[in-house]
């Protein structure tokens, strides 16, 4: 192509372009959907789906089926929209999500990710905000503002409870956290891993801490209980996994609200009878995990649609319910029939960070048996700056406990 | 000197000089794939693990990564890890130089290939699954456990548990104690037959030619092999981690928790200088290896 054919053709497309421009909707022109920002940008619901179903992917990151009903919420969204779902290593940590996003090759790289409030600071800290990209969910505005990037590089999107979790052969039944140290439970109790480095036992200390007289401010109490439990024998230090418990490595231990709906119907299938129970002497409230789209993402669409529906508070179809009939429907007809996943997170026993929303809008559905909170106890969550101290102290006692 | 021979040496040296020149080349060349997959997979990380090990968060250059070391809790991380390493090294070397000597000396060709390929398995068994064989086994609700109690022992009222330093040493030596037969029935092999036949036709009685021959013989073998399970202990992770959740301070898992964990993300160079510590500890135990060994092999030819 010689140089006047180049500018010419360039010409010409300057001037058609321009064209375009002029005469078309927002909805008709080429959206690059990597750079868009929010839902109007996208040029509205039925072209985000119609843009995300063309894409047909979506790759997501550490996202166990049993935490919070991501199961169900992958299920859900892959069924509704046509979009196939890759779960990278679903066990993995946040800083797991964090390090492929910094070093995977572009075809691997996680569309959205999931992560803990700690490596978010960690990501902030080290002056990386620009590995996530902005987009405002259509309910932006409803999300606490604690609990979002101003300009939508990221936001919370539920968090969770420390309860009980417990074998029914347990005799007496626990009810509460100061209930661990009772004779009958020697080498029962465990914890889901290293409190240094996962932050379901991390937040369990700190319920520890709270029913013996610490709080949200001073996690020692808790270090000291685990020493104590530990000394008395009733502490096991086996990780508390589903196996090791149909092992009966352990039969008591403290974990999210939103894990034990998965954990229950697990142990079920294997032919146990696993309970749960809010402790009456420490309603401790972990912070919001974080949602963010990759920067990098190679499926835009379908990422931006992921997190629209993530964030939708429509109360709607569960996969199971999903008829060949809704799937014909119109992008944004069928986004308003399925279950919003702040619902879904509801029916995995989360707390969904839009809660406010739902009561308002009354779509608020109802979550699982057994996963209520205790009347009139006050709930503690500690801040992420609570958390620095925090962790500090557990850092420093926990491998000498 | 006759010219011939002259001749002969001459064209020895030429022509050993053509050979070698040759050779170094196809050496260099078979070794190329080898050291271009050493460069990228150990030297390069291991130059990065260095470098950071000395940056601090902003990445300026700093020894205090290393001050930390001698810091607690990692200082006792150290030593509980030294410890570890030592414990399982003597635990398991000692059954497992006398099942190779047994195997050895009086199996049959047969039994010995099968203990080998059996060792060769369970050695290389670690992990998670291996924490979970013990936990099902061992545990406090673990088969074995319940079979003891038939038979009118509690092991955990006895005081045993498995969650403990010397737990982790006993499953530790599942995979040990195959790693020392694996390594040190080739010395043993090696003990000709022929030594003690001339050592009792001098008049030798079994004891002085196991202490004057047998012994200082696979002495140097042994210490190799014990100082590779150290190094085998030392570095041991994932068994640890599933069965610990921490409660014991050991380098490999302060390092995992650092780089991988969900609550502390602003001491990776830490991990590094940790690493970096580990790799030292590791050397220091490898180059008296190293020396013994090549005294080993000077009889084993």
């Amino acid at each position: 192509m010689n140089l006047k054919r180049v500018v010419a053709v360039a010409a010409a497309s300057a001037v058609v372009l321009g064209a375009t421009v002029a005469i078309s909707t927002p909805s008709q022109a080429a959206v690059n959907y990597c750079k868009v920002t929010d839902l109007k940008t996208a040029g509205g619901m039925d072209a985000l789906v119609k843009a995300a179903k063309k894409e047909g992917a979506l790759n997501v990151i550490t996202l166990p089926r049993d935490w919070a009903n991501y199961g169900e919420a992958m299920d859900l969204f892959s069924k509704a929209f046509g979009i196939k779902i890759t779960d990278d290593n679903p066990d993995g940590s946040s800083a797991y999500e964090i390090q492929t996003i910094k070093t995977a090759p572009a075809a691997k790289q996680p569309d959205v990710v999931d992560i803990g409030v700690s490596a978010l600071n960690g990501v902030i800290g080290a002056g990386q905000d620009k590995l996530f990209a902005d987009y405002k969910v259509a309910n932006f505005a409803s999300i606490p503002s604690k609990w979002k990037d101003a300009s939508g590089a990221w936001y919370g999107d539920y968090n969770g409870i420390i309860g009980i979790s417990y074998d029914a052969s347990v005799s007496p039944a626990p009810t509460k956290i100061a209930d661990l140290t009772n004779p009958a439970y020697k080498g029962l109790v465990a914890l889901t891993g290293d409190p240094t480095a996962g932050q379901e036992p991390f937040m369990s200390v700190y319920a520890a801490s709270v029913a013996n007289g610490g709080s949200v401010d001073n996690i020692q109490p808790g270090l000291d209980f685990f020493k104590k439990i530990k000394a008395s024998g009733n502490f096991t230090s086996v990780k508390a996994t589903g196996e090791n418990y149909v092992a009966g490595a352990y039969k008591i231990a403290l974990t999210w609200n939103f894990n034990a709906p998965g954990a229950i119907a697990s142990a079920k299938a294997a032919g146990k009878n696993l309970k749960f129970v809010i402790p009456s002497d420490a309603v401790l409230a972990g912070t919001p995990y974080i949602q963010a789209i990759n920067a990098k993402a190679p499926h835009c669409a379908a990422a931006r649609l992921w997190e629209e529906f993530i964030y939708s508070a429509n109360k709607g179809k569960f996969t199971a319910d999903l008829k060949p009939a809704d799937l014909k429907l119109s992008g944004s007809k069928l986004f308003n029939t399925i279950m919003g996943g702040q619902n879904v997170f509801v029916s995995g026993g989360a707390t969904p960070i839009l809660q406010d929303l739902l009561t308002k809008k009354k779509t608020l559905i109802d979550g699982p048996d057994g996963l209520n909170l205790p009347k009139g106890v006050k709930i503690q969550q500690p801040s992420p700056d609570q958390q620095v101290t925090g962790k500090a102290l557990v850092a420093a006692q926990w491998p000498t406990l | 000197m006759t010219n011939q021979e002259v001749s002969s040496l001459n064209r020895k040296g030429a022509s050993k000089w053509g050979t070698l020149t040759g050779r170094s080349a196809r050496v260099a060349v078979a070794l190329l794939p080898l050291l271009v997959f050493m460069g990228i997979f150990f030297f390069a990380p291991l130059t990065a693990v260095i470098w950071d090990s000395f940056q601090s968060n902003d990445g300026l250059f700093t020894l205090q990564n290393y001050a930390d070391v001698f810091k607690e809790p990692i200082a006792t991380a150290m030593r509980t890890s030294l410890g570890l390493a030592l414990a399982s090294a003597v635990v398991s070397a000692i059954p497992g130089a006398v099942l190779a000597f047994l195997i050895e000396s009086r199996g049959s060709d047969r039994l010995r290939q099968l203990i080998s390929s059996v060792a060769g398995v369970l050695a290389n068994t670690g992990g998670v699954p291996l924490a979970f064989m013990f936990v099902a086994a061992l545990g406090a609700a673990g088969s074995a456990t319940g079979l003891f109690k038939l038979l009118g022992l509690d092991i955990y009222t006895a005081g045993f548990s498995l969650y403990t330093f010397w737990g982790l040493v006993l499953v530790y030596s599942y995979f040990q104690i195959p790693l020392m037969v694996i390594v040190f029935s080739p010395a043993i092999h090696g003990l000709r037959r022929e030594w003690n036949e001339a050592a009792k036709t001098l008049g030798a009685t079994g004891s002085q030619f196991w202490r004057h021959i047998g012994v200082p013989l696979l002495f140097p073998s042994f210490t190799s092999a014990f100082l590779l399970l150290f190094a085998s202990a030392f570095s041991a992770y994932a068994t640890a981690r599933a069965m610990t959740n921490g409660t014991i301070a050991l380098l490999p898992l302060m390092i995992g928790n650092l780089l991988d964990g969900n609550v502390i993300f602003d001491e990776v160079n830490l991990a590094k200088a940790l690493a970096v510590a580990m790799v030292v500890v590791t050397l220091l135990a490898m180059v008296p290896y190293l020396i013994i060994q090549r005294r080993a092999e000077r009889w084993q030819r």
